[in-house]
Formats: structure tokens, C-alpha cells, sequence
């Protein structure tokens, strides 16, 4: 925060006034996490990229909607939510890129030790083996850092159904991923 | 020690993930300070969210930026509407506003103002006849001065 002259609700009041370099500086903080969120969501480069640019031209024409601007990043990854489960239904059956990659799915059964891009390979795998609502909960938790109550909002639905898809989630990725853990304290 | 019943062990997932209140993570953690099974388990959730953070962040193909284009400007009526009440510039326009308007409430009326004229008017007037009465008087006390001043030159003379 040292380093942030500027805060994002600052930028965002900016931005309302029609300063359209103070949004492209709040789409700078922002697009990397939203691009590696919608990226793990769609499994694929140029639909997370497209999908992104989406995701920040709506925020824009909606900025005006947004009651507390302190609550921004809950209130973007709703809109990346919604337009990642707009592409999923559009392609349906799910294509995964991941689940197509079958020297990723090897590593994950075997144990030898692994290099930190196998290890993250292994993981990308594991994660690409949950349904899309138990690895959207697993990507705002762990990769995202949101609380049970904003991810509850962000996916709306109740705080229950959001403990319920990531414990069962995390059982899933404990299994497969045993066979890396001893990778991982290594 | 170990666990009696899987209902009395603490949340554990929400305990790594850091989800439970103080008061609930400080029994966890005093729980977890005597209980070997549960010490096991909290070791693996962690050992597997380590695992889960080995996953790369990718970086973003090419960047999002809007340019500086009309399209992505606000309306003139939606810039009309936009709260700026906060910013200085409002405030003292406003300041200047309400002075405008007390400044006009407070205004006398015409009949007033004209009254107040035509009082000045007639003081100024007034003023202006008392003068001239001196200035006459003074007139008249000069002339007689030179009048007496010729008659006694002349009878000199004489």
C-alpha cells in the first residue's frame, strides 16, 4: 500500500466521471487476476483473454451500479463469474484442454521428483478433474483469497453451498495430489 | 491424546484456510497443541494447499486498455448527474450560489429604492440653495464694499 498513491475507490470515482485513464490504471491492478481466474475457469488462453476483455468493458458501463466501491474486486469477479458460466453453457460438453492433455494426467500418477513447472502442471491437472463450480470455489479461495461470505456473494448462493463444492473439492485435490506432496516439502 | 468423536474436532479446513473467528481458532489451536491425530491432519491440508500455490500465475497474452474514445465517455446527461458534491470546485460554486440568492431575497423593492432617491435628490438640492443664498449675500456685502470704497475714492479726489 506504500507504493499505492492512489487506491482503487479513488480511481473508480475517477472513472465515473467519464477519466478513462484512471479505468485503464484500475484494469492494469486488476487484469492479471482476472485473466489467470477466468484462464483456470475456461481452460483456454483466447477465451480467458476475450472473456476478460468482456469482463472489463461491462464493469466500465456498469460502474455507475456499483453501490460501494470498496467492495469492487467481489463486485468484478461477479461479473467475470457470470460471463465465464455464459461461455461454459454457450460450449457445451465441456471441453477442457487440461483434461485433454494426457502426459499432465501421467504426472499425477506417478511420483518421481518433479520440476516446479511439472509440479504446477500436476496441479493445473488435478484442478481440471473437479466440476466448474467445485474448481471456481477452489480459484476464489486459495488463488483469490475471498472470505465464505464474499465468494457467497460473488457466486450467489448461500455460505453453505460455498463450504460444501470447496471441502469437497479440497478432499478431491488432497487425493490427487498426494502422491506431490512429498514434491512439496521437499 | 486423541479425538472421542469426529463432532467435537474443530473445522479443520476452515482452520487452514483461515475462515474461523479468534475465539473459535484459538481452541482449534489449543486442541490441536494435544491431539496428535488432528496435528496429522492439519499437516496434510497445509501440505496439500502448499502444493495448490506451486500453481503458476500466467501471464496476461496482451493487455486490456481503453483508449480515450468517445464511445467509452459518459453522456453529457450522465456527467450531469454524476455526484460531485465533494469536489472544491462544487463547493465554492455553490458558496457563490447561495450568496446570489440571499443577495437577491434581501433586496430592497423599486418604490423603495426610488423613494430613497428622490430623498437624496432633495438634500443635495437643498444644499445646493443654502449655498448659493451665501454666495449671494457675500455678492451683495462686496458690492456694497466696492460701492463705498468708489464714493470715498471720489470724494478724495475731489
Amino acid at each position: 500500500m506504500i507504493f499505492r498513491e492512489v487506491e482503487d475507490p479513488d480511481l473508480i470515482a475517477k472513472a465515473r466521471r467519464g477519466n478513462v485513464e484512471a479505468y485503464n490504471l484500475l484494469v492494469s491492478r486488476w487484469e492479471k487476476r482476472v485473466f489467470n481466474y477466468l484462464l483456470r475457469l475456461v481452460s483456454n488462453r483466447e477465451d480467458a483473454m476475450d472473456v476478460s476483455q468482456e469482463v472489463f468493458l461491462k464493469a466500465y458501463q456498469s460502474l455507475p451500479k456499483l453501490d460501494d466501491p470498496a467492495r469492487f474486486s467481489g463486485w468484478l469477479f461477479r461479473i467475470a463469474h457470470n460471463e465465464a458460466f455464459s461461455l461454459l453453457r454457450r460450449r457445451r460438453p465441456e471441453t477442457s484442454l487440461i483434461g485433454e492433455s494426457r502426459p499432465a494426467e501421467a504426472l499425477l500418477e506417478s511420483g518421481p521428483r518433479l520440476l516446479p513447472m511439472e509440479l504446477s502442471l500436476a496441479v493445473e491437472t488435478a484442478l481440471g478433474r473437479l466440476s466448474a463450480d467445485q474448481r471456481e470455489a477452489v480459484l476464489l479461495k486459495v488463488y483469490q483469497g475471498f472470505k465464505f461470505e464474499e465468494m457467497a456473494e460473488i457466486l450467489e448462493c448461500p455460505v453453505s453451498t460455498v463450504k460444501s463444492r470447496l471441502y469437497t473439492a479440497l478432499d478431491l485435490l488432497k487425493t490427487s495430489l498426494a502422491p506431490m506432496h512429498k514434491e512439496t516439502a521437499r | 491424546m486423541s479425538c472421542v468423536s469426529p463432532e467435537s474436532r474443530p473445522d479443520w479446513k476452515a482452520y487452514v484456510l483461515r475462515e474461523l473467528n479468534p475465539d473459535a481458532a484459538r481452541e482449534a489451536e489449543a486442541h490441536l497443541a494435544a491431539c496428535s491425530h488432528c496435528h496429522e491432519e492439519v499437516a496434510t491440508w497445509r501440505l496439500t494447499l502448499d502444493t495448490l500455490s506451486t500453481l503458476r500465475e500466467e501471464e496476461i497474452p496482451r493487455r486490456i486498455a481503453f483508449v480515450s474514445d468517445k464511445v467509452f465517455e459518459p453522456r453529457w446527461w450522465q456527467r450531469a448527474f454524476i455526484p460531485t458534491f465533494a469536489s472544491p470546485t462544487f463547493a465554492a460554486a455553490a458558496l457563490v450560489a447561495a450568496a446570489i440568492l440571499v443577495h437577491g431575497a434581501m433586496r430592497p423593492g423599486q418604490a423603495q429604492v426610488d423613494a430613497a432617491v428622490t430623498k437624496a435628490l432633495s438634500q443635495v438640492e437643498a444644499r445646493h440653495t443654502r449655498e448659493m443664498q451665501v454666495m449671494f449675500e457675500q455678492l451683495d456685502i462686496r458690492e456694497k464694499q466696492v460701492r463705498n470704497f468708489s464714493l470715498t475714492s471720489a470724494a478724495l479726489i475731489r
